[in-house]
């Protein structure tokens, strides 16, 4: 009876201690964040007075306002700068999915002489700083006409982000038993069919993920959008950042408001995503 | 034939242009890319393009709008790609020596009356060698001295600083009474005297005011180093002397022009020296605390008893490799005009042609602020002088900085971090073939 | 005449091998070639004068290249091991979770979204020694009475760069580390429970070494990831001040672009290649060395 009481006061000890470490850790994640919301509704002189304003003492649209409004009167050509994120995103996304799939797949099922070579080759492209790449890169781009386009800045996230791809879902794809795919050739199917209906479903998970971290690393990648793009026909929103300072001047409040114009799709995304990496995981129940 | 009827056109109409205003038509079917600098205070001007378009018949085309750091990585990206196919670009004193073939001379294109009606010293900084490499907008930097009005009336400091010094609070005049005036206003962490640009160009421009008002000289004729000397130490040791006694914030030497500016927006510094742009910031109750209490008055001064002024101003310029250069050149002349630059300052920024001014100090007439404001940077605009214009300029100052910044922190005497600087640049120099 | 067919390997790898070479490969041989130049931006033509190694010597002989390394491979080291430490714990305290998981899992994601320029400035905000977050905080709290220069002071602005750098790539450990303890199967786990075997001991033998490999591909994956913390850095303080905080990308980026000595940033750029491929070969080994252990190797 003591021992058994004594066990259940243990439990909810540690339940207590899980629910507290986890508050602290999730606040951690949210306070310097939320902080930038906050101030995308406050006026630049509060967020920057001295004694610090805690409390707010109003806030307001008028950093969303301005931002909108007509170039001159801190206007920034949002709409535009987000059109192009969105397509150069989820397009190079979508490509670099695909290419990492197949190179995973022929990474985890395939044997073949200097596997291990070509694979860290391949992860080494990314192990190039940004800053030595960004100029040839631009010399090669500026050659073939790439300068300012969409296309441009697709090809390079498509190559920032396929050895991460490839890796990722070679992993999850090296979780599926060979024999089960085999098992489903015996079955009468082809390695096709084999893939899409055995070993894609497993691996949805780490494609789902995969996607995401695609997604974040074009949606944000400042350094090489800032060489290659130059008018609003191709800028990123990250660039945009780059609008609210000038050579005197930072407008922190405006940039905010961008930054929170920025963090919402990719937010809705990722837990719109959730969804797929949990129904994956599920429907496989695969052990082992 | 094309061309030499457009070119036939452009003697006939040549008087017209020199006043500023292109004929109709006269530049039909002509698209111009042009590169310009992005930002709040300096897009007003933009609008007047499509005026310029209208009256020419010519097609601007805004092919890369940033801030000027970024423009400067994207010109010489530029450069090394050959991708020069643009016209017209935003360019800044400071900036142009780098880039001296990028940009083409522009007094084949203008009327020497036109040239005639800026602000000579402006378009002397406007200049490579002979080559006019820009013409300046109205937007000229030079520095003035902020101050909070209050903490000089208030009669408890009067008395406090009267009996620690002898001498009356009043603004500072020299920059030893900056010192001295800086440490006593200090009540830190709240409260501080002044503060200093600490990092990048932007301190060893301080720096180098500091050692001409000492007396002394950031280069010799040659472009060897002459700041490792008395003067450079002197001046040197007054932004040490300012760290250490704690009268400056901690951070200063991470600050750049934003973090000043906020800074003495806060209304916890005493006295700011700051550039003309922050004025109506400064003053504007929704943006500053120190609203309504902002005085401003000339440069103070060094030793030598001279006030020195490191100045820039931003420009425009036409590119060599340009195909229109009539046209871009007439694009520029238009945005530099009376009309442009009226427009321009009427927002703060003070302009670089010499009718402007009046029309500006005219025009501030029954605004004390404005008036003190335009007072002050007349006089200072007096003393000012551009960056040294060499190719190496920006890259000097790169050598330079950390070790400015190693000596106000104290991981080097003032002797080390000059000698180290001195003997940076002069390898540099030596290694271009300077000399 | 038989038709060479290429093996099914081949085909599914050529996109990628394609891709990578035009957008990497290409680029890198020319700044290859650029580093025995003396290349500048500015003057085009010096790109054909032929120094050797020149370049590679002088960055091999500086003091600044060289303490810039040292403290970049102290950054990675730290940074690395502390994300990773930190991003398994949270994996854990959220894999423990029943209810919300998903909301609690996209707020674990939430730095994520924070583009690597805007954490910078964030960070730069709320380290700012003046008005900045933190600094208002202690003092409101009454913890402290000074200004505390966070970015200017040596170690303080060294510990404010990785704070940075850790919130924002904490999450990306947490997120695959969570994606492995989802793959880890449930019998084993239980088999243990019923033979007795502490939390620990289940943890320690049978979790653990099957998230292993997801562990060192993020290990490898952020060794890679090392332009992304030179956006922050280059924002925070720029490598400064007095080359406090000088690391190897901030070195580069100055002397490429602000004095435009590509050349001469190349060939340090290339030096510093070695050290990503050195950590990413290690983490490699040690990843085909944990798959081995679960009978997964190649």
């Amino acid at each position: 009876m003591n021992e058994n009481l004594k066990h259940r006061i243990k439990a909810r000890i540690l339940k207590a201690l899980h629910l507290v470490a986890l508050f602290i850790a999730m606040a951690i994640i949210c306070v310097p964040g939320l902080w930038i919301v906050l101030n995308s509704f406050r006026p630049t002189v509060e967020i920057m007075a001295k004694p610090p304003v805690w409390i707010p003492s109003e806030l307001n649209l008028d950093n969303y306002r301005a931002m909108f409004g007509a170039v001159g009167e801190g206007g920034v050509p949002v709409v535009q700068y987000f059109t192009n994120s969105l397509i150069i995103s989820v397009t190079s996304t979508v490509i670099a999915i695909l290419v990492g799939m197949a190179g995973g797949y022929a990474f985890a099922r395939y044997r073949f002489k200097g596997k291990a070579g070509i694979f860290i080759g391949l992860m080494l492209t990314r192990a190039v700083p940004g800053v030595s790449l960004s100029l040839p890169l631009f010399i090669v781009m500026a050659k073939t006409g790439l300068i300012d386009t969409h296309v441009g800045l697709i090809l390079v996230y498509v190559a920032l982000n396929v050895p991460f791809t490839i890796w990722l879902i070679d992993g999850f794809f090296r979780q599926v038993p060979i024999e089960l795919a085999e098992a489903a050739e015996i079955d009468g199917c082809t390695r096709w069919q084999a893939f899409w209906k055995v070993e894609f479903p497993v691996a949805r998970a780490g494609i789902a993920s995969a996607g995401i971290f695609a997604f974040l690393t074009s949606w944000n990648e400042y350094a090489l959008a800032s060489q290659l793009t130059r008018s609003t026909f191709s800028k990123t929103m990250p660039v945009g950042l780059r609008d609210f300072t000038s050579e005197f001047t930072i407008n922190w409040g405006g940039m905010c408001a961008l930054a929170v114009l920025m963090i919402i799709p990719a937010l809705i995304l990722t837990f719109i995503v959730q969804k797929h990496l949990i129904a994956g995981l599920t429907f496989g129940g695969v052990k082992g | 034939m094309k061309r030499s009827g457009i070119n036939a056109l452009l003697g006939a109409t040549a008087l017209s242009m020199a006043a500023g205003l292109a004929g109709a038509g006269e530049f039909d079917g002509i698209t111009l890319q042009a590169k310009l600098i992005g930002g709040q205070q300096y897009e007003a001007l933009y609008a007047r393009i499509s005026e310029w378009e209208a009256a020419t018949g010519a097609k601007v085309e805004v092919i890369s709008k940033k801030n000027h750091f970024e423009l400067d990585k994207e010109f010489k990206s530029d450069l090394a790609a050959g991708t020069l196919g643009w016209c017209v670009g935003s360019n800044h004193s400071s900036f142009a020596s780098q880039y001296p073939n990028l940009y083409t001379d522009l007094t084949p294109y203008l009327s020497a009356e036109t040239i005639a009606e800026f602000v000579p010293a402006n378009i002397a900084a406007s200049k490579i060698g002979d080559a006019l490499v820009m013409l300046p907008r109205a937007q000229f930097d030079v520095s003035a001295l902020y101050y909070l009005k209050d903490i000089y009336e208030d009669e408890a400091n009067k008395a406090a600083y009267k009996e620690k010094t002898g001498k009356d609070l009043m603004p500072p005049d020299t920059w030893e009474e900056v010192k001295e005036q800086a440490i006593f206003f200090t009540d830190a962490p709240n409260f501080y005297g002044t503060q200093y640009a600490g990092k990048d160009e932007a301190i060893v421009g301080r720096f180098y005011e500091m050692v001409v008002a000492e007396g002394g000289q950031l280069f010799n004729e040659d472009w060897s180093p002459a700041f490792n000397s008395d003067a450079g130490k002197r001046a040197l040791q007054w932004f040490v002397d300012l760290y250490e006694a704690g009268a400056v914030p901690p951070g200063t030497t991470s600050y750049l022009w934003d973090d000043l500016g906020q800074g003495f927006a806060s209304g916890t510094i005493a006295l700011n020296l700051d550039w003309p742009g922050w004025a109506g910031f400064f003053n504007d109750p929704a943006a500053s605390k120190a609203a309504g209490n902002v005085g401003v008055k000339v440069q103070p001064a060094g030793s030598s008893g001279a006030r020195t002024g490191w100045s820039g101003h931003h420009g425009f310029s036409v590119t060599e490799s340009c195909e229109h250069k009539e046209a871009a050149a007439s694009l520029v002349d238009w945005l530099t005009n009376e009309d442009s630059q009226k427009l321009e300052s009427a927002a703060g920024p003070l302009p670089t042609r010499s009718a402007v001014w009046e029309h500006v100090v005219a025009s501030a007439e029954g605004d004390a602020y404005r008036t003190e404001v335009l007072q002050a940077f007349q006089a200072a605009a007096s003393h000012a002088f551009p960056a040294p214009q060499t190719p190496y300029w920006i890259e000097a100052t790169n050598l330079i900085f950390p070790e400015l910044q190693a000596a106000i922190l104290g991981d080097k005497t003032v002797e080390e971090a000059l000698e180290t600087a001195a003997e940076a640049v002069d390898e540099l120099m030596q290694e271009e073939g300077v000399y | 005449m038989s038709r060479l067919k290429p093996p099914a390997w081949f085909v599914l790898l050529l996109p990628a091998i394609i891709i990578l070479a035009a957008v990497v490969l290409i680029p890198l041989l020319l700044s290859l070639y650029s580093s025995f130049t003396p290349y500048r931006l500015t003057r085009p033509d010096s790109l054909y004068r032929w120094i050797g190694f020149a370049n590679y010597e002088k960055a091999l002989t500086s003091i600044h290249f060289w303490t810039a390394f040292g403290r970049t491979v102290l950054l990675l080291t730290i940074a690395l091991n502390l994300e990773m430490l930190m991003g398994l714990g949270l994996a854990l305290l959220v894999n423990k979770v029943t209810w919300g998981q998903r909301t609690l899992r996209t707020i674990m994601m939430f730095p994520m979204m924070f583009s690597p320029i805007l954490v910078g400035f964030q960070f730069k905000f709320i380290f700012n020694d003046n008005v900045g977050l933190v600094n208002n905080a202690l003092q409101s709290l009454g913890l402290t009475d000074q200004a505390i220069p966070w970015l200017v002071d040596g170690k303080l602005a060294f510990f404010s760069i990785l704070v940075a750098e850790m919130w924002s790539a904490t999450s990306v450990f947490a997120i695959l580390i969570l994606a492995g303890l989802f793959a880890v199967p449930r019998d084993p786990i239980e088999a243990a429970t019923v033979d007795g075997c502490t939390p620990w001991q289940t943890f320690r033998h049978i979790t653990l070494p099957f998230i292993m490999p997801f562990i060192y591909i993020a290990l490898a994956i952020r060794s890679l990831d090392v332009a992304r913390a030179y956006d922050i850095v280059q924002i925070m303080t720029n490598g400064g001040p007095a080359r406090r905080t000088e690391l190897l990308w901030t070195l580069i980026g100055r002397t490429g672009y602000v004095d435009a000595r590509m050349g001469y940033a190349n060939a340090m750029g290339y030096i510093s290649i070695f050290l990503a491929i050195f950590f990413t070969v290690y983490f490699f080994r040690k990843l085909n060395a944990a798959r081995g252990e679960l009978g997964m190797a190649s």
